[in-house]
């Protein structure tokens, strides 16, 4: 049964104007569920933001490339909505002293030692369904650690996100997770002089490229409907 | 009229009540003190074992008789699950004796038969009317008891229900009863009972076999003058009760609300299996004993007790109060899977702190937990996989050291106040930092006092960049505290970023800019 798009319309505005509110899972309010970042270029790329119910690659080419002021980005935009935000943290490497405690009340910090940690404490919280955003910060660790994570690992994880709500990032020094719903290229290379460039100014130089969509299979059925 | 809940062989369903599968083996309870058996199970009075006998009789009887000996803290705890019930049932409730208790069920809504002799006359519409009461009656009757025997059943205890219109009637339909029984005629019921049932004194009740008096209908015959005249004093008592027409003031309990199980293995435990095999049955116990009372769980605690004498003790706060058998046993399973013991274990102990449930809705623009329990489930197997030190939301330390920061418990309860202030204060940090734990040593060559080359395992190479040095130092009143270092923030002929700093004589990479 497909709903009024009255009440579609209604539900995008609540949750545009309302971030944190949460609706009726069902899965027309999920195939079209967005979670604006503030950040003007990935919510232009995303069309209003990321998507819930999938997984989020984010390549972080070089060490300079800007994931961790990304990812500093989300947690200080989700903890300005009283989200609660997770971030499994592959290699230790978050630095908690660049943020106010009021971001850091709102965070769950899981230090793990290795990818093969980050992995197991991935699935457990994406199974727990109560976290609405999850960060997975694979940059830091060695490509040795990571190509031992079999892909089917991913695949596992991209079924439970896509039947909750859960947003989750995954950041990635190379392209690794091949059943990501978007691909996100991060091609900024910061210098020493940016050290003194507030970071709303810094998220401005953030170079991203989009490298891959996959719509849902609802969207895709619905857009054949469309033009049938 | 009264209702009394018998539990026939009480010390016995106490001792196996955590083990019900035994009570349809050959089990014979033994008194400590006496050194006799107490009670036993059908099967083993089946095979010769019975009440007196001592520990080695019954063996020669049925050598494969099973003897427990009494426990005291389950009996208590079986006591207290019996009151506990039936105060479910009604308010007024009596301890009668070990497995016996009494209620009033006056001012309950339950139909009770509303017939009886009235003088000798005789209405035969109104005795016909009355007849079609009683049978609904009974069914009524009937299944209020069938209550509280299933509830009981539940708890692991085989109950009887008698009802009579006084308390020490309804005692003895209890002891005949199958599992129920109404005392539709007290003078017809009471005429029939054995005359042991009023338990007299073993000289009177052998005087009494040598008349022919079997039942309490042929004693009352006797009449009570004549009785004392033969018998003695001791008779009038005898008598009372043998007419059962008296209603005695209950003496009236309430159940302490205390909710605790406990179990001393006869076998040492030292897998984690059969643990949670118990354990489950506990909290299965403490949740039914919970809903009596329309509580919930807020704290469960555990103890073990070693065969080192050591007592294992750990309180586990139920973050959403429930009284859910998987939520609070998979809280305990997730502990105990990370537990090791130096020996094995010999006793458990599990105890519930009982609290009012809490009912509430969720606002449309809340951001609070969904599932409380299931998340704090998760923590708790995220602490046992990374360990709890790296699990939970970050502190910073009051001070200026580096990367000074505690881990704290996560508490999402209260909801965080963010304001716009806050958000422009933390605009203000340049490129975030991702540290290396523990920094990463280095060997950085200074041209110019700038460096100028460096050495480490994430890169080597010359520096095309550097920025520094920003001195920082602290507890410099502390002598063995004292901190002092030189940072540099610099670039690479890469184009990587790093923080290094220098630090009594050696160098470090701190982290890197991303």
């Amino acid at each position: 049964m497909s709903l009024n798009p009255k009440i579609i319309e209604l539900r995008q505005l609540l949750s545009e104007r309302f971030p944190g509110a949460r609706f009726s899972a069902d899965a027309a309010a999920r195939l079209h569920a967005v979670w604006p970042t503030g950040i003007a270029q990935i919510d232009e790329l995303l069309q209003g933001g990321l998507p819930k119910s999938g997984i989020i690659e984010v390549v972080n080419g070089r060490k300079n490339s800007g994931s961790a002021l990304f990812i500093s980005a989300l947690l200080k935009k989700g903890a300005s909505e009283n989200q609660i935000i997770t971030l499994i943290d592959g290699q230790d490497s978050f630095d908690p002293g660049a943020f106010e405690k009021e971001t850091l009340s709102r965070l769950l910090w899981v230090r793990c030692k290795n990818a093969e940690q980050a992995m197991k404490a991935v699935d457990l919280i994406l199974r727990d369904r109560n976290l609405p955003l999850v960060l997975l910060d694979l940059a830091l660790n060695p490509l040795k650690q990571l190509r031992k994570i079999p892909s089917s690992t991913w695949y596992r994880l991209q079924r439970i996100a896509e039947s909750s709500s859960t947003i989750f990032v995954a950041v990635t020094p190379q392209a690794m997770v091949g059943c990501a719903q978007v691909r996100l290229n991060l091609h900024s290379r910061f210098t020493l002089e940016d050290s003194d460039t507030r970071q709303d100014e810094l998220l401005d130089k953030l170079r991203i490229e989009l490298a891959q969509y996959r719509l849902h299979l609802g969207d895709v059925l619905e857009e054949k409907a469309e033009a049938g | 009229m009264f209702a009394v809940v018998y539990i026939p062989n009480f010390f016995l369903q106490a001792a196996l009540r955590h083990e019900p599968e035994w009570l349809l083996r050959p089990v014979a309870l033994l008194n400590e003190e006496t050194k006799l058996i107490c009670q036993v199970t059908c099967m083993a009075r089946e095979a010769g074992v019975g009440e007196g006998q001592t520990s080695t009789q019954a063996l020669a009887r049925c050598s494969n008789v099973f003897i427990r000996p009494r426990s005291v803290a389950q009996e208590i705890s079986a006591t207290e699950v019996l009151l506990e019930c039936a105060y479910s049932f009604s308010p007024n409730i009596e301890a009668t004796a070990p497995g016996i208790c009494t209620l009033d069920l006056k001012g309950l809504a339950i139909v009770l038969p509303t017939f009886c002799r009235r003088n000798g006359t005789h209405d035969r519409l109104r005795d016909a009317v009355e007849c079609v009461v009683l049978s609904a009656d009974r069914m009524s009757a009937a299944l209020w008891a069938e209550k509280i025997i299933t509830q009981l059943a539940a708890l692991n205890l085989r109950a009887q229900v008698g009802l009579a219109e006084n308390p020490d009637l309804a005692l003895h339909a209890a002891k005949v009863a199958q599992p129920f029984f109404l005392v539709e005629n007290s003078s017809e019921f009471i005429s029939s009972l054995p005359i042991e049932s009023i338990e007299p004194p073993s000289e009177i009740l052998d005087i009494l076999r040598r008349w022919g008096i079997r039942t309490l209908g042929e004693f009352t015959a006797l009449q009570k003058e004549k009785l004392v005249e033969r018998l003695g004093a001791e008779s009038l008592d005898l008598f009372d009760r043998a007419m059962a027409t008296t209603i005695r003031p209950l003496n009236l309990v309430r159940p302490r609300e205390i909710f605790e199980e406990s179990i001393e293995f006869e076998n040492e435990i030292e897998t984690l299996q059969p643990l949670l095999f118990i354990l489950r049955r506990f909290i299965e116990q403490l949740s039914r004993r919970l809903e009596f009372f329309y509580f919930v769980a807020q704290e469960i605690q555990l103890r073990l007790t070693l065969s080192s004498g050591e007592n294992l003790e750990r309180s586990f706060r139920v973050p959403s109060p429930t009284r859910n058998i998987e939520t609070l046993f998979r809280m305990l399973q997730t502990h105990l899977e990370t537990v090791q013991t130096d020996s094995s274990i010999v006793a458990l102990h599990l105890a519930a702190r009982p609290a009012k449930p809490e009912h509430f809705q969720f606002g449309l623009f809340e951001t609070a937990l969904r599932d409380p329990n299931q998340f704090y489930e998760t923590l708790a197997q995220l602490a046992s996989l990374l360990g709890s030190e790296r699990v939970g939301t970050p502190v910073l330390e009051d001070t200026f050291r580096p990367d000074a920061f505690r881990m704290e418990p996560v508490n999402f309860e209260s909801e965080g106040k963010f304001t716009i202030g806050n958000l422009n204060a933390e605009n203000s940090a340049g490129l975030s930092l991702r540290r290396f734990r523990p920094s990463l040593p280095a060997v950085v060559e200074l041209r110019e006092n700038q460096p100028a080359l460096l050495r480490s395992e994430i890169f080597s190479g010359p520096i095309a960049k550097a920025r520094g040095p920003f001195r920082c130092s602290g507890n410099w009143w502390e002598q063995n505290k004292l901190w002092n270092r030189d940072e540099w923030d610099i670039e690479t002929s890469n184009g990587d970023l790093f923080r290094v700093f220098t630090q009594n004589g050696e160098w470090f990479v701190e982290g890197a800019y991303d």
